[in-house]
């Protein structure tokens, strides 16, 4: 009796701490997270950097870098991120993944660069986490004035027909400052169901049409930089307008 | 039933032990960051303590951590060359020299990566390379350790510093981290200038500094920001003086390391390294990953008229097909005396970054 009473009370002993050490956890709620994406192609082409094509102008051009800030992405009222830094070397295509709903942004609006209303902001005092923080920014801020650079793209052109590969020219350009920050919109939007809570926007950049797009083209032979230096605001324009058109759903 | 009691007593003592673990409390420690930095991001598994950073400091002058006992961190990062190493090459235990300049040790907690060719990605990563490398220290981590553990005064500052009894080469990695990361220099004449350019409030000895400043200075750091002029810019700008990124800067025409592309197994990446900060530059000669510049004359020279093109050349050195931006004597003397406001004194001689032994 003694015997089987003391075998109660380990039982009891043991089922006490066994129950207290394993409790039920309950499965973590997936949030869902929009995600957005912007591969760069050219004409039909993915391209990918440092690959050889050719400009309608018939030069060999290899792209070596292509960087820019989407700021202010909303709805309406509702934002989706205050700003994104596309970074297609350090990155890849992705633009941005926060949480949010597909149900709340079915349309998009912001701005190619950065708002005026942060864009003179310390770059210091951004959260750790902001793309717009200087640790993220990068070589994406030159000082407070003009403040950010919005948009970067980098090349090495082959500038002459002679059969001989030689990039020995340049495209430097990098553009910024409020006056010619580019409006963005994209409407009727259809998430991707990607998995995990994850929903998914594809974007393209068609690197041909920055070039040329209709009537409006650049020659990398004679327009291959600005610093959004005196001087140069008409290319600074010109850059990020064709840049911009030749941003679309993908 | 005194079987039973006895019984609920042990049970109670063994609970007992398990939950409360004896430790000694490190002291939390609180980095000051200048206002025209931005914040330091800590890695979570390695926060500050007081303790933490006091050992890492031992151990970064800690001669026992090589094979010989001959040396130390500080022995190719020495103080008075702005923690770098003012011969070309450092010289291992064995007298084998590297093959590549040692790395001034400036605002480590805000880089990115580490080595020339990046091939670290935190600060604890890298600092567990140089001990057990054959052409530095040449020790295991194992012999390294046992050093350590036979001293009983390093066996209480770990036990200090991390909480628990023990040493290993990841604590000895964190508490040297924990020293690199207060190694901070924010107080040049450039600061200043950066300061008063960006509005940040003076101190009435910073104000005096500003006061000071000649106009060959200011003259020079336009210069240096001009894109039609020595264009640093690019690569060296803000508070930190450098950008986090790979360059080709021109040095070669082929390439004897391939820096950042032996990492990366990207040819489109050889010839590349790690952008430096230039603060504190007068100090830190000879210059580039290989030390083959012995003055900041030369340097300066290079950018002006020794560009070389290569393949992966940086299109940042836009002005490579002329050789580099052809600066006149004037302006390459104006850049020179820019360069010299980079200079921290109050860093270098820090007697918190100094031996304490």
């Amino acid at each position: 009796m003694r015997k089987s009473r003391f075998l109660i009370v380990l039982s009891s002993v043991f089922l006490l701490f066994s129950c207290k050490e394993d409790d039920i956890v309950p499965p973590t709620p997936v949030v869902d997270q929009l995600k957005i994406t912007m591969q760069p192609v050219y004409g039909a082409t993915p391209l990918a950097l440092e690959q050889v094509v050719l400009t309608p102008e018939g030069y060999k051009v290899q792209f070596t870098g292509l960087k820019c800030y989407f700021t202010s992405l909303k709805n309406g009222s509702k934002t989706l991120t205050q700003a994104a830094l596309y970074d297609f070397a350090e990155n890849g295509t992705l633009v941005t993944q926060v949480d949010g709903k597909p149900s709340d942004f079915n349309s998009l609006a912001g701005f190619l660069g950065v708002d005026p209303s942060y864009n003179h902001s310390d770059p210091s005092a951004f959260p750790n986490e902001n793309p717009l923080n200087i640790m993220i920014a990068n070589d994406m801020h030159w000082d407070w004035n003009p403040g950010y650079i919005f948009l970067k793209v980098e090349a090495k052109v082959d500038t002459l027909d002679d059969g001989v590969d030689n990039f020995n020219h340049f495209v430097v350009f990098h553009v910024g400052s409020d006056q010619i920050i580019q409006p963005l919109s994209f409407s009727n939007l259809n998430w991707v169901n990607s998995g995990n809570g994850i929903h998914s926007l594809a974007l393209k950049v068609d690197l041909l049409k920055f070039l040329q797009n209709g009537t409006n083209s650049l020659d990398l032979k004679t327009e291959y930089t600005s610093h959004n230096m005196s001087g140069q605001e008409a290319i600074s324009l010109k850059v990020i307008e064709q840049f911009k058109n030749a941003i679309s759903l993908y | 039933m005194r079987l039973l009691v006895l019984l609920f007593i042990g049970i109670g003592i063994f609970i007992a032990c398990k939950k409360d673990k004896v430790g000694y409390e490190s002291t939390p420690y609180v980095l000051e960051i200048p206002a025209h930095f931005p914040d330091m991001p800590i890695p979570e598994d390695n926060p500050f303590t007081v303790e933490g950073v006091e050992l890492g400091r031992f151990l970064f002058y800690e001669k026992k951590l090589s094979r010989d006992n001959s040396i130390s961190c500080a022995s190719c990062h020495s103080p008075e060359a702005a923690f770098s190493d003012p011969n070309k090459y450092s010289v291992g235990v064995d007298g084998i020299q590297g093959t590549r300049n040692s790395m001034a040790l400036i605002n480590l907690g805000w880089q990115k990566f580490f080595f020339w060719d990046g091939r670290a990605k935190s600060l604890e990563e890298q600092i567990l390379e140089p001990i057990p490398n054959p052409i530095e220290m040449h020790q295991s981590w194992k012999d390294a350790v046992a050093k350590l553990e036979a001293d009983p005064v390093y066996r209480n500052r770990f036990y200090k510093a991390f909480g628990e009894p023990g040493i290993d080469s990841m604590k000895v990695s964190m508490a040297i981290a924990q020293f690199l990361r207060t190694m901070i220099s924010a107080n040049s004449t450039y600061d200043v200038m950066y300061k008063s350019e960006f509005g940040f409030p003076l101190s009435a000895e910073e104000q005096s500094k500003l006061a000071g400043v000649t106009p060959e200075q200011w003259a020079g750091y336009d210069l240096f920001k001009s894109m039609n002029g020595a264009d640093c810019l690019h690569c060296h700008s803000g508070a930190m003086m450098q950008i986090n990124k790979f360059s080709n800067n021109g040095l070669d025409a082929s390439f004897s390391d391939l820096g950042r592309g032996a990492v990366t197994g990207n040819p489109n990446d050889d010839g590349k390294f790690k952008i430096p900060t230039l603060r504190n530059i007068a100090l830190s000669a000879p210059y580039m990953h290989d030390g083959r510049f012995a003055t900041l004359e030369e340097v300066i020279e290079h950018y002006s008229s020794g560009v070389v093109q290569s393949p992966t050349i940086d299109v940042l050195m836009e002005h490579a097909a002329m050789g580099g931006v052809q600066l006149d004597a004037e302006q390459k003397g104006l850049v020179k005396t820019f360069l010299l406001t980079l200079t921290d004194f109050s860093f270098i001689n820090n007697p918190k970054f100094r031996d304490p032994n």
